[in-house]
């Protein structure tokens, strides 16, 4: 069965979600929810209007930066990691695998302390 | 919604259009496709509605807080120009009652706006970009931006009053060109900051 992670599930998580689709170079709005999808094999399909102020305010948290282009006569905005959104990137990447070894150990079945 | 964020969101459609077209889907179908990919607009609007916010309260309270010095100069020309501290009653001696009181009045409007202008600039800089409950920033900053749309009301309304006193009972000539500048100002600044403190309100209603 597959399940589509909602908005709510990923609530704390999209920013990080979305500074690793520009760890490997810059892209634009579409190329970022493109990445996302592809990358979850569709398991993370937000709609792609809700991504776009995610990105403006990481942008004005300093994390990422963006510059403006043409392309087939339109208008396009690419964004790309800054100094800190790489080591914003690091430290969420790191307390993520924190917290997932420590809940991927605690949810093994095991023998759990006796209550008193 | 400016028109930076429509030519993104315009390539964004069209860039998914153009990928459901390469996959195979008819014109029609792939910009329905594209469409249903981004969203309810209401879903979409409340995504945006934070950082439109901040933004629009980083605006405000950065055109009054710029505007209040020279605002405060023109007055102070005005009432140099008119010989207010040399050769007329100082204001807490004119004949009307409790007109004393704008000085302090103002004083504490200035403050206000200070304070609430610190509070703004850090609620919509980076430090509240940051945060990942986007909408209190967003909130606090429409409430400390509104206070600094109310606070240029009281500024302004206090001026205007001390004008109006000073001509209708303090004796003497008046510079009135200097005075009619600085009233032209505060009058087009009260107006400005009573609609941008309607839009703030209602913004910050609609911010749940």
């Amino acid at each position: 069965m597959t399940t589509y992670m909602q908005a709510d599930t990923l609530k704390g998580h999209l920013d990080a979600l979305l500074l690793a689709t520009l760890e490997s170079g810059p892209r634009h709005g579409y190329a970022i929810i493109d990445a996302l999808k592809s990358a979850s094999d569709g398991q993370i399909d937000l709609p792609s209007g809700t991504i776009y102020p995610a990105l403006h305010r990481l942008e004005r948290a300093g994390l990422i930066a963006s510059s403006w282009s043409t392309s087939s006569g339109r208008r396009r905005r690419t964004y790309e990691l800054t100094a800190a959104g790489r080591r914003a990137l690091g430290a969420e990447r790191a307390a993520w695998r924190e917290f997932s070894d420590t809940v991927t150990a605690l949810l093994e079945p095991r023998p759990w302390p006796a209550t008193a | 919604m400016c028109g930076a964020i429509r030519d993104e969101l315009r390539d964004g459609l069209l860039e998914a259009e153009r990928a459901y077209r390469a996959a195979g889907l008819s014109g029609e179908r792939a910009a329905a496709a594209a469409v249903a990919d981004f969203g309810e607009p209401g879903t979409v609007a409340a995504a945006f509605a934070p950082e439109l916010a901040a933004r629009d309260a980083r605006r405000v309270a950065l055109a009054l807080l710029r505007t209040g010095p020279l605002i405060g100069l023109m007055w102070g020309l005005a009432a140099l120009a008119s010989g207010m501290a040399v050769g007329h009653a100082p204001p807490w001696r004119w004949p009307v009652p409790g007109i004393h009181l704008a000085f302090p009045l103002i004083a504490a409007a200035i403050a206000t706006s200070g304070i609430a202008g610190a509070l703004t600039i850090a609620a919509t800089g980076r430090l509240g970009a940051r945060r990942h409950l986007t909408r209190r920033p967003a909130r606090l900053a429409s409430t400390a931006a509104t206070t600094i749309a109310a606070s240029a009301l009281t500024c302004d309304l206090a001026l205007l009053a001390l004008l109006i006193t000073s001509a209708a009972t303090a004796s003497g000539s008046r510079a009135w060109l200097p005075a009619t500048v600085a009233a032209t100002a505060s009058l087009t600044r009260l107006a400005l900051a009573a609609r941008a403190g309607r839009r703030l309100v209602a913004t910050r209603a609609r911010l749940r």
